[in-house]
């Protein structure tokens, strides 16, 4: 009896040693871009963290703007002393992929089949999930529902709506309120324009450009014809709301809460529609960063750590408190059926809208140079749109620039 | 019939190495700085411009002028390249023109003098964001007081921030107004170092006002009209923040104020991650500074005279 009451006692102090091995204290480094309005919520999601796996240590550290951080991140890589985890851009992750720690062969499958449809390509690098989606935001469609009671829902309905709602209330030669209203400089509209439309920046192999096909011409064509019908500047469109300026435009859901403040402010009414379907579908843009962990001296136990960070902020609790404080959008599946997201959804509509245009999102191509395609892209819709060329010779100057880039 | 080797007579004594060293000895830390800070980012640049960047594999692939062939098969590039010239062609001497006029102004006996010159240098020691700021609503299109002015003229609104036309003019008159201050000091200081000799011979001379300025004034301000001169030509040639921030980190409607420094920010470092092409950019706007000053120097140097 003593024996055995000695084997179970030093088996039991066996157990605890290894559960103490096991949980040796570990400190990673967390590089964000979270300034002072967002913040506080990921210090609240990362201490949740700490008490669940009290052996870690998270240092969280802003970094400054999302280019202040891809440049110390690079100045990082280059000293070979990058952080444990950052958050970054899907273009900015494809040149480091060699030393990052890929995310995906840590997770459940059923977490990975979680993550939204629209997300998983633009983690997805040689076929491994190697970052898994974080902050996201998605483009909507915002109209004055006390001037339209429907909101258009095809490139058509909406081209008609915007020329109608053009008008010179007093009669003296100058627009008093345009239909619509156009940022020149506005990459990720015309990316919408080009994906209802079926078309495409580049093909599937990054060899050829094909954004200057029949396809692109017309997106392109599609927003020359309603400059007439838009209000153009280059500033953020909430103030044009404010000014009563403008009665309907595509937004990201993330300028949600200027653009209702500004419309609610002067006595306006404002909601989210899905932006209106092309010919193939109603997709719109999703943009946003992407958590990723670095395998370039960092210890396994890190590396381990920062996996299962990554992991707890993907939650669908984690997503959807994420996104119910910082005015993003959940980037898991169940995250939509989570009951704080439905209870949300029920006394914030314009959120539905939200929540159905990211199932069915579409994400940026992961090219190494697809910040300057993104510039030069961004270049062509501003010279259609300030009308110093035509859609046609646009586009055409377009594929010669992104022909430039296409090598990396 | 070889000539023999002597060595200087002055190498012979101690006093001299002595004096030589300690002098070095004080000139080290400034050249360490220059060394570190100066030098070696430039001779960096220049050996990254022949490379391919790549940050896992620094420097990256070795492309020889590759780099500047690209940059010069690029239309943004001779975009940014004429926006350059065009600021500082119109900049830099309408800027030494006023400064020249404020600087004689404030030589005058005027009431509040020290008031005045405390006013113009106020633009320059203002923090340039901060002024870029305020610039930018003057030049709003519809609420704007530049357009409201205007508009008593009976001048159409101007989009000065919206219309390419314009938009590099909004730049140069912002940097014309924020620089004629500063030079305006430098050349009032140099006007106030003219000998009063030269006046009064030039009153026993006759010579009217108009002539003693022009035969006198203006050759003997000519080293800091030189100095002013260099200087803010090289500044000119950098012009970065006032665009960036006038238009919302935008290089202007349709690149129209996309300068040199803007496209080599752009493609190195805004939106893209092309260290070799931006440093190739920057060897190029280096060779144009320098060749400039030279050229400056060659011209200018024979006019400057000294009292």
């Amino acid at each position: 009896m003593l024996r055995k009451g000695i084997l179970l006692g030093l088996a039991c102090v066996m157990l605890m040693g290894l559960v103490v091995f096991a949980q040796e204290p570990v400190t990673i480094e967390f590089w964000h871009s979270m300034s002072s309005g967002h913040q506080p919520y990921l210090v609240d999601l990362v201490n949740k963290f700490m008490e669940e796996y009290p052996y870690i240590t998270v240092n969280l550290t802003y970094q400054g703007g999302y280019g202040d951080t891809e440049d110390k991140v690079e100045a990082s890589v280059v000293a070979g002393t990058p952080p444990t985890m950052v958050q970054l851009y899907e273009n900015v992750i494809t040149p480091l992929v060699e030393v990052l720690y890929p995310i995906g062969p840590h997770m459940t499958q059923a977490e990975k089949d979680d993550i939204l449809d629209g997300l998983v390509p633009n983690n997805t690098f040689d076929g491994v999930l190697v970052s898994v989606p974080w902050n996201k935001s998605i483009m909507v469609l915002y109209y004055r529902s006390d001037l339209i009671a429907t909101p258009p829902t095809t490139w058509e309905e909406f081209a008609i709506m915007a020329a109608d709602l053009t008008v010179d209330v007093d009669g003296d030669g100058v627009i008093d309120r345009y239909g619509t209203g156009l940022r020149p400089y506005n990459p990720e509209l015309f990316l919408n324009y080009l994906i209802q439309n079926g078309g495409t920046i580049l093909n599937d192999d990054w060899s050829a450009v094909t954004i200057g096909d029949q396809k692109g011409v017309e997106a392109m064509q599609y927003a020359e014809s309603l400059v007439p019908s838009s209000y153009i500047s280059s500033g953020y469109l909430s103030d044009a709301v404010g000014q009563d300026l403008v009665a309907m435009f595509v937004d990201t859901s993330a300028g949600y809460y200027y653009n209702h403040k500004a419309a609610v402010d002067n006595g306006f009414e404002l909601a989210c529609a899905r932006v209106p379907a092309g010919p193939v579908n109603n997709s719109s843009a999703i943009q946003g960063t992407n958590l990723v962990v670095f395998d370039m001296g960092q210890t396994q136990a890190q590396k381990d750590a920062a996996v299962l960070l990554a992991r707890f902020l993907i939650r669908p609790e984690n997503t959807v408190a994420w996104s119910l404080r910082g005015g993003y959008l959940p980037v898991v599946k169940s995250a939509y059926e989570n009951q704080d997201w439905l209870d949300f959804l029920a006394d914030n509509p314009d959120y539905v809208v939200m929540s159905e245009a990211m199932i069915d999102g579409f994400a940026q191509i992961l090219h190494p140079n697809y910040g300057l395609m993104r510039g030069a892209i961004g270049s062509a819709f501003e010279e259609v749109i300030l009308a110093a060329s035509s859609a046609v010779d646009a586009m055409a100057n377009l594929v010669l620039d992104l022909t430039d880039l296409l090598e990396y | 019939m070889r000539r023999k080797l002597r060595i200087p007579d002055h190498w012979k004594y101690r006093t001299f190495w002595l004096e030589s060293g300690q002098a070095y000895l004080y000139l080290f830390p400034a050249f360490l700085i220059l060394a570190v800070f100066t030098f070696y980012p430039f001779f960096s640049a220049f050996r990254l411009s022949l490379y391919k960047w790549s940050a896992i594999h620094p420097p990256g692939t070795y492309v020889g002028l590759g780099n500047y062939a690209k940059i010069f098969a690029d239309r943004h590039f001779w975009n940014a390249v004429w926006n350059t010239f065009y600021y500082v062609a119109i900049s830099v001497p309408v800027t030494l023109f006023l400064a020249l006029l404020v600087a004689n102004l404030l030589n005058k006996p005027l009431r509040m003098r020290a008031f005045a010159r405390t006013s113009f240098f106020l633009a320059y020691i203002t923090p340039l964001v901060a002024v870029a700021m305020v610039w930018s609503w003057m030049y709003d299109w519809r609420y704007g007081v530049l357009n409201y002015l205007l508009g008593f003229l009976g001048i159409d609104l101007i989009n000065w921030l919206m219309d390419p036309k314009f938009a590099m003019l909004a730049v140069i008159i912002m940097s014309v107004w924020r620089f004629v201050g500063y030079q305006a000091i430098i050349l009032l200081a140099g006007l106030q170092n003219i000998d009063q000799m030269y006046y009064d011979a030039a009153k026993v001379d006759g010579a009217s006002p108009f002539r003693t300025w022009w035969h006198v004034t203006i050759p003997l301000l000519t080293p800091q009209i030189f100095f002013v001169f260099i200087m803010s030509m090289i500044g000119s040639f950098k012009v970065f923040t006032e665009i960036y921030v006038l238009f919302s980190g935008q290089p202007g409607p349709l690149k129209s104020a996309e300068t040199l420094v803007y496209y080599i920010l752009r493609i190195g470092r805004f939106d893209g991650n092309l260290l070799g092409r931006a440093a190739a950019a920057s060897i190029f706007l280096f060779a144009v500074i320098f060749a400039f000053t030279l050229i400056q120097l060659f011209f200018t140097q024979r006019k400057v005279h000294y009292q």
